[in-house]
């Protein structure tokens, strides 16, 4: 009982501490408005051209792997939550890693209260990006409204399979950037890491069945948007369903060992 | 005259020999830039591609079958990797952010040369290097391919370059006026992405959008020198861009020489 209070108020610490560097992000980013514009600017051009390409590319075709237009609209609205969720928490945290390395910032973060793996993934909030994902929600909410027949209580899965998503994502993405600690240039795996993150960006069906596989196991930017997407545009696959949140679980206890293991390489600014 | 051109030439020529030369200097970065990341990228378009024509059930779209399409976005991917500048116009920003410029306009020569011929010098290390992939990739696919154009279809690529290097130093320009100006590098490079023709083949965009599309200058930088290799434009398609490009070209310099100028005028000295 008494363990248990002591995690509730771990918790309780942890979340208003975000709290309060979400609000210092937030103060930060309202200083740049044209930033904000920009950024807003250059990502609707970004959802523009996925748009696009695929609506032209259905002029030609009726499918595309398992889905119809209506039906890409919404995986593409989906891959657009995500990729806003995303970008608001935790990527320019995951951008700024090997810098934070470089620079010797990390040796500050270490020395701090907190738990290290905590500040490195959620220091800054691009709040910049809230813009966007509010484009993404219209977007998204647009095509499941002209989906026939569409039964609304499946949205329901969302709410487990994007958090699943996401930390697959984030352990992944925060692996690869630890290794910023490992190595002395680990740029290239960062290049690396952005074209194994575009697979995530199309839907699993237009893959040969082994990478597929891959990207649901090994390489997990498949259950980002594709199974959210067939959650709520097919029956219920509860086997596949079950694998992610199990999956979710296993890569966030994985980011933890992987971190302390990285941490053993460091050796200050130097490193 | 004569005399003033050859220096002119030895020093341009020294900036890219300077851009090879630093480039080449972390090869196994530069193998990543300039090799591995073009061949995924054209994977999954590969990919794509496939479930478009698995989708589509027919042996053409367009008049075209899988493998012009495949071969359209190999060569999509090779020859949008040349004409997008990201890293130049990141640093002509920086140099007037910082200040970095004040040595610069000390020098006898002019801001757009050094970084135009070091982006040039860049370029072709990179054609160069990056070149292997969609040549062996043709041969193992036994992909469509006319060979016996790629020489036009690389001078007009070059010739566009002109066209990518202007809009960057119009971008750069400005930030004489303005903060934070490297997010218009982004915005612009993911205009290009979708008026290039990296995404898709332009023809394929339903009319009137096309026609506009692909009469812009921007087509010069993927969709015509590629359609033409694929063998889906023929050569009145390469004429027609090269006027179209000089049209852009000088439109832009006139913007950029007005800005430059300006910004000067404007220049303190100690950073933008």
């Amino acid at each position: 009982m008494l363990g248990q209070g002591h995690k509730m108020t771990t918790l309780l610490k942890y979340l208003k501490l975000y709290g309060a560097m979400f609000k210092t992000s937030l103060i930060a980013d309202v200083e740049f408005r044209a930033n904000f514009l920009s950024r807003l600017l250059s990502d609707i051009l970004w959802y523009l051209a996925q748009i696009l390409t695929f609506e032209v590319l259905f002029t030609h075709t009726q499918k595309i792997g398992d889905w119809n237009l209506l039906q890409m609209r919404v995986f593409l609205g989906l891959v657009f939550v995500v990729d806003g969720i995303y970008m608001v928490i935790l990527s320019e945290n995951m951008d700024q890693f090997s810098d934070k390395v470089r620079k010797g910032d990390l040796d500050l973060l270490l020395a701090k209260p907190v738990n290290s793996q905590f500040m490195l993934s959620l220091q800054k909030a691009s709040t910049a990006a809230i813009g966007n994902l509010a484009i993404a929600l219209i977007w998204f909410i647009y095509s499941i409204a002209h989906l026939p027949e569409f039964q609304w209580v499946r949205l329901l899965w969302l709410l487990v399979l994007i958090p699943c998503g996401l930390i697959c994502l984030y352990s992944v993405r925060f692996m690869i950037a630890s290794t910023a600690i490992i190595f002395a240039r680990s740029e290239n795996l960062q290049f690396i890491w952005w074209q194994i993150y575009r697979l995530g960006m199309r839907p699993d069906s237009i893959y040969v069945p082994w990478l597929k596989w891959i990207l649901l196991t090994a390489l997990p930017v498949g259950v980002i948007a594709s199974v959210p997407a067939r959650a709520i545009l097919e029956p219920p696959q509860y086997g596949l369903f079950a694998w992610v949140i199990f999956l979710s679980v296993v890569l966030i206890y994985a980011t933890n060992r992987f971190w302390n293991f990285a941490l053993k390489f460091y050796s200050s600014a130097s490193s | 005259m004569k005399k003033s051109f050859v220096v002119f030439w030895k020093r341009n020529l020294a900036f890219a020999k300077l851009a090879i030369v630093s480039n080449l200097e972390y090869r196994l970065n530069y193998f990543v830039d300039a090799v591995l990341q073009p061949t995924l990228t054209t994977g999954i378009e590969f990919l794509l591609w496939f479930a478009v024509f698995r989708g589509a059930q027919a042996t053409e779209i367009a008049g075209f079958t899988r493998e012009y399409y495949l071969s359209y976005a190999l060569w999509a991917a090779f020859f949008a990797r040349i004409c997008t500048s990201w890293m130049y116009e990141t640093r002509m920003i920086a140099e007037i952010d910082t200040g970095t410029i004040n040595g610069l306009l000390t020098r006898p020569m002019s801001f757009y040369e050094y970084y135009f011929s070091q982006l040039m010098g860049y370029k072709f290390i990179t054609t160069v290097v990056s070149i292997t992939i969609p040549l062996m990739a043709i041969f193992l696919f036994k992909l469509p391919t006319k060979l016996e154009r790629l020489p036009l279809a690389f001078a007009l690529e070059f010739y566009y370059l002109i066209l990518v290097h202007s809009i960057s130093f119009i971008i750069a320009s400005s930030a004489f006026y303005l903060n934070k100006v490297y997010s218009f590098t982004n915005a612009k490079n993911l205009v290009l992405w979708l008026l290039t023709g990296e995404l898709l083949p332009l023809d394929l965009i339903p009319e009137p959008y096309r026609h506009i599309v692909i009469s812009m200058p921007f087509s010069a930088g993927v969709f015509t020198p590629v359609g033409y290799l694929t063998g889906r434009l023929e050569i009145t398609a390469i004429w027609e861009s090269f006027i179209s490009v000089t049209i852009g070209i000088v439109a832009v310099n006139c913007i950029g020489v007005l800005i430059w100028k300006q910004g000067l005028k404007a220049y303190a000295g100690t950073g933008a």
